[in-house]
């Protein structure tokens, strides 16, 4: 296969494209559909301050080195999680990661914010990947907001927002299906949020991370395991196969044609947002998602302690009957 | 023998006859748009012939959360 631009051999086959390209023309195509993605959406300008979520992954770590190399002002946000044998070392790619480009990186730690993934596993019912995404949302736009940042930006690509489209889809969820898309304007206690790769499939992502010579992180969540967002990017894939070029036009044509007739659905029926009593973080009930968590761990946290207490202390009763018992035993 | 590895699950395998990376995505039902297929240091399309003595790496590329 040749490149398609200087006939080279090439190295990146895109079938999606029917196309392919070599290492150089690969990075020109790449960088050329992040400015298209950027421009078609106004996604933001170079007098915005951007800042950008970066788990590790090769998705967020190519964001950012594109939008520093195209020169936008960028800031990194890393939130550690506290998920043991995973959140060190993704934190550690990170870290390596800015200072070898010389990137702003600002960290948040969860355990420090009460929220340490790993107890939150422990003690919610249901599955633990929404309340991460949640707790990620929520301090991402907080940290955003708390220190003057124009623009939110994440590595969601093409998959990503194929898959939850697809699966917002399934349920019919109005809600999601209103405001899903590369962009979602800045709203009452929400800083405006982008997706620049979201013309980017997760294939050319991983090429781009491979020939820039990224170090990412890899390794699976141990807490993912069975996510049906995976099982459904597995089916998307089965049909780009079979029909390639078929997930850019179902996420293209439901932006075209299919967002807004949601969005005027929600502007009449959706739940009114407030501000949370404790956090003052947007939020449709009395006190938001994460604070309700922040409190259930508490509680929880409480009663395992006043158990542990029962315990030790019925422990002591034991060790001291014992004793006596001893004691009368010898005397 | 074509030897392969593939990450980021850390499995080994070794393939006896392998023409092409086609054959190679076909044998470990992954699409072409699965997974990178790399040789020496440099990406391999699924064009590309292999051969006996080759050292590959499959590198998946859906993110699992």
């Amino acid at each position: 296969m040749k490149c398609k631009r200087c006939s080279v051999p090439a190295v990146v086959a895109l079938p999606n494209h029917s196309t392919g390209f070599c290492a150089e023309c690969f990075l020109l195509f790449f960088r050329r559909q992040i400015e298209t993605g950027i421009r078609r959406r106004k996604l933001f300008t170079f007098e915005d301050r951007i800042l950008v979520a970066l788990s590790g992954g090769k998705d967020s770590l190519s964001l950012m080195l594109e939008l520093h190399e195209l020169g936008y002002d960028v800031t990194g946000l890393h939130i550690d999680l506290h998920i043991p044998g995973s959140s060190g070392p993704a934190r550690g790619k990170v870290e390596n990661f800015c200072a070898a480009h010389g990137l702003r990186l600002e960290v948040v730690e969860l355990e420090r914010e009460g929220l340490p993934m790993d107890l939150v596993k422990r003690h919610v019912t249901r599955p633990v990947c929404s309340v991460c995404g949640k707790v990620k949302r929520h301090y991402f736009n907080r940290f955003a907001l708390k220190n003057g940042f124009t623009v939110l930006a994440t590595g969601h690509n093409l998959d990503d927002e194929v898959a939850r489209l697809f699966a917002n889809t399934l349920r019919w969820d109005t809600a999601y299906l209103s405001d899903q898309g590369p962009e979602l304007p800045a709203a009452d206690g929400f800083v405006r949020k982008v997706k620049p790769l979201w013309r980017l499939t997760e294939f050319e992502t991983a090429n781009y991370a491979f020939l820039k010579g990224i170090e990412i992180h890899s390794a699976a969540c141990p807490y993912s395991s069975g996510a049906t967002f995976t099982s459904h990017k597995k089916l998307l894939s089965e049909l780009e196969h079979t029909s390639p070029g078929s997930k850019f036009n179902f996420y293209e044509r439901f932006l075209a044609n299919g967002r807004e007739v949601f969005a005027a659905h929600e502007r009449t029926a959706g739940a009114e947002v407030t501000p949370c009593v404790s956090c003052g973080s947007p939020t449709s009930t009395d006190l938001c998602g994460v604070c309700r968590i922040r409190e259930m761990l508490i509680e929880k946290s409480a009663e395992e302690a006043a158990r542990d207490a029962d315990r030790e202390s019925g422990r002591d009763a034991a060790s001291d009957t014992r004793y006596d018992a001893t004691r009368g035993g010898n005397g | 023998m074509i030897t392969v590895h593939i990450e980021p699950d850390g499995e080994t395998l070794q393939f006896r006859s392998l023409n092409t990376v086609l054959q190679l995505l076909n044998k470990l039902g992954l699409r072409r748009m699965e997974a990178l297929i790399i040789r020496d240091g440099g990406l391999l399309t699924p064009d590309r012939r292999l051969h006996g003595g080759d050292a590959i790496t499959v590198r998946t590329v859906i993110s699992r959360g």
